[in-house]
């Protein structure tokens, strides 16, 4: 049987929650009961206890997942919460030439600004700051700048560069400094989602359903609902479909799965959408990820940066320092980068050429590589976010269930997209990567470890694929997060944003969802939601 | 009891209580039991290729290694003794779905070098997956996929039950502590080091 309900929203991370909790605070205020409000979550309905120092491959199961589609492969989360447990919290506003950036490739339509007009650094600045109270972001002092972040500043000085701390949603009188924020905080010390906007949306009344996975969409003719949406049971011991089905018919339908799931399902449902957008699926970015490491000699540390050694890698906040000096100043749209310290995770060890054998040795497996591994612990490494081109495209057939194929109840899962790096894409990542070497290896105090030579991108801030835009016939969404076409249809979150950022994108993506969620809420009662 | 449940009953449920289990049976089998399948001990020296170690007759969790998979070509821990194999058997890896495309290749290679694998010396074992890793070979993605199960149980502690160094090699060997209940209590030089660009941490 088709149960109703006033708003479903599909995915509780940046997009979802937001939206579940500026709906629910408008519920609140009209006297109305926001149980008509149901978040469904594919993965499991976690609490801010649940998370485990554990990269277990049980544990990875369930928090996270891998994606390897064509040319790319993408890390991302599942569960509730989403993203928001893994992230490392960077809270950023994005540079005010990313609203600005013009797309200027043969096959994309005129030279035109990629984001809709109504989007700017200044029409957006409110939302960041809305996203930037409800997170808690604040800014570290250079005495809780890990040694890690502090190696990469030093150099940067040495080098004549500036380096920033950056902003963090973690809350810095609790943090432990245990670098373990990548399976998720252990000692409630992150910000995620799951200590604010979905606290205060459960505090409120709205319905949570976890293990829940939307697949497809379609309209009702019952007005005033709008859509019944079809998600699969999710078996909790095994995180697969379980093969049952469950309907809800709504008057408002959010779709805030994330950059690897909207696109999915509405491609799933496209027989049922006719008037969906050419370019549902089009435009999938990788936030211009691109990843180097340093390992640092000790002794060179001392004599020539000041500092009393390093090797302490494992230690500290996963991401506090990044410089801008790649970024401010530069003119030419495609030229610019950041570069940032991070720590993703002991497992990226996989993904760096050692470098030092005589050519055809191998460099990223083997002896020598082996032998790298062994001076870890005196590693930096480094996110550059770089100008790209989005450069990514899911293939019209999705996977017969969520995002990707899941080939059983492990992390990994086939992405069903291709991805396939411009020229420009190409160009300013080597150019990030002789930035990096640049300072990393002058006066000879660190070793410029490259990415692996691989086919494509790694990244873990998968980006667009129903971008919004100011007609559909350059995106899927308006810049309210519509769905052009269909009344009541959102999508909200990671894949509604048209560009790379250059900065981690969760901020961005909270200040869209934000916006998205306030426009919403403006509309709710022309939707047929009870609001005033 | 076959080797299989025995390792992955050290996987699934409880490696403390799977241990003991194993070594019961290891008193009572007979030698020749002890023997890896072929193309498990050919999975062994190819993790050991691509994360060599020491030679050990266990991996970390009590697994048998096969006398011949490990060359020895570095003296620390690789990724058999950190149970790459264990994990390549893992229900939620699914290795052994690529498993046959993956050690027919290498086979193939191995042959090209004097094969099979497990008999080649370290250095010819080396050259045959360079060849097997080399973009023109259009099993690579097998190849990436069988690479990666090396490192993420040597790297990412994929089956540590203590999430420590203590049942992670890997870890050991990169100077990783593992899990750190109580944090670090100092993890800054504590002072500034770089001049700031910005005022708030970000770009206007």
């Amino acid at each position: 049987m088709t149960r109703r309900a006033d708003v479903v929203i599909a995915g509780s991370g940046f997009g979802g929650a937001i939206a579940a909790r500026r709906l629910a605070d408008a519920y609140a205020r009209a006297g109305e009961d926001p149980a008509r409000i149901v978040v469904l979550e594919r993965g499991e309905g976690f609490a801010v206890d649940s998370f485990e120092q554990s990269m277990h491959i049980d544990h990875l199961s369930r928090v996270y997942r891998l994606i390897q589609g064509q040319g790319m492969q993408v890390v991302t989360a599942t569960g509730l919460g989403g993203g928001s447990n893994l992230y490392l919290a960077a809270s950023l506003r994005a540079p005010r030439e990313v609203f600005e950036r013009r797309d200027r490739r043969p096959d994309d339509g005129p030279d035109r600004r990629m984001w809709p007009k109504a989007i700017s650094r200044a029409t957006l600045d409110p939302y960041y700051a809305r996203a930037e109270r409800a997170l808690r972001v604040r800014r570290p002092s250079w005495d809780q700048v890990s040694r890690s972040g502090g190696v990469w500043a030093a150099l940067c000085d040495a080098a004549g560069h500036t380096c920033d701390r950056v902003p963090l949603a973690i809350d810095l009188d609790r943090c432990v400094d245990a670098k373990w924020c990548h399976t998720g905080c252990a000692f409630g010390a992150k910000n995620s989602l799951l200590t604010n906007h979905l606290a205060i949306a459960r505090r409120r009344g709205v319905t949570v359903e976890p293990l829940r996975e939307v697949q497809s969409v379609r309209q009702s003719s019952a007005r005033p609902y709008r859509y019944v949406v079809t998600a699969a049971v999710v078996d909790a011991a095994t995180g697969r479909p379980t093969g049952g089905l469950e309907e809800l018919e709504c008057k408002v339908l959010v779709l805030a799965t994330g950059a690897m799931n909207d696109a999915p399902i509405l491609l799933r449902s496209r027989a049922a959408l006719p008037s969906l957008s050419e370019h549902v699926g089009r435009h999938l970015g990788s936030n211009g990820d691109h990843l180097a490491a340093v390992e640092l000699d000790p002794g060179r540390v001392r004599d020539v940066l000041g500092l009393p050694g390093y090797a302490e890698f494992h230690e500290g906040k996963p991401i506090t320092t990044m410089t801008y000096d790649f970024w401010a100043g530069r003119r030419r749209d495609g030229t610019r980068f950041t570069l940032q310290e991070i720590f993703l995770s002991p497992l990226t060890g996989i993904l760096y050429d050692d470098g030092r054998g005589p050519p055809g040795d191998p460099s990223w497996w083997g002896l020598q590589k082996k032998r790298s591994l062994a001076r870890w612990s005196h590693r930096i490494e480094l996110l550059a976010m770089v100008e790209d081109t989005h450069d990514g495209t899911f293939l019209p057939v999705p996977a017969p269930h969520g995002g990707a194929v899941r080939p059983n109840g492990g992390p990994v899962e086939i992405g069903t997209f291709t991805y396939e790096l411009s020229d420009q894409s190409r160009a300013v990542r080597a150019a990030a990567d002789a930035a990096m070497r640049a300072i990393a290896e002058r006066s000879g105090v660190g070793r410029f470890l490259p990415m692996t030579e691989t086919e494509g991108v790694y990244c873990a801030h998968p980006l667009g694929g129903c971008r919004m835009a100011d007609s559909p016939d350059l995106g899927v969404t308006a810049d309210d997060g519509e769905v052009f076409g269909y009344e009541g249809l959102y999508c909200s979150g990671s894949s509604v944003v048209p560009t790379s950022l250059g900065v981690n994108p969760s901020l961005t993506i909270a200040a869209v969802a934000e916006r998205i969620a306030s426009g919403l809420v403006r509309r709710g009662a022309d939707l047929g939601l009870p609001l005033k | 009891m076959t080797r299989r449940e025995v390792l992955r009953g050290g996987l699934l449920g409880a490696i403390a209580a799977a241990l003991p289990a194993a070594a019961a049976w290891e008193r009572t089998a007979p030698a020749q039991a002890l023997a890896l399948a072929p193309a498990d001990a050919t999975l062994q020296a190819f993790f050991d290729t691509v994360v060599p170690g020491r030679r050990v007759a266990r991996t970390v969790s009590g697994a048998v290694v096969h006398p011949g998979a490990i060359a020895g070509a570095d003296p620390d821990p690789g990724a058999v003794e950190a149970d790459a194999l264990a994990l390549a058997q893992h229900p939620r890896i699914g290795f052994d779905a690529l498993a046959p495309a993956s050690l027919a290749d290498l086979e193939l290679r191995a042959a090209e070098q004097g094969g099979p694998f497990l008999a080649l010396a370290f250095d010819a074992r080396t050259r045959a997956c360079v060849q097997g890793l080399d973009f023109g070979n259009p099993l690579r993605t097998v190849w990436e996929a069988a690479a990666a199960v090396a490192f993420t149980a040597f790297c990412g502690g994929a089956i540590s039950r203590t999430q420590t160094r203590a049942d992670a090699p890997g870890w050991a060997v990169m100077g990783l502590p593992g899990r750190a209940p109580h944090g670090y209590p100092d993890a800054s030089y504590g002072r500034r080091l770089a001049r700031e660009r910005t005022r708030k941490g970000y770009l206007a």
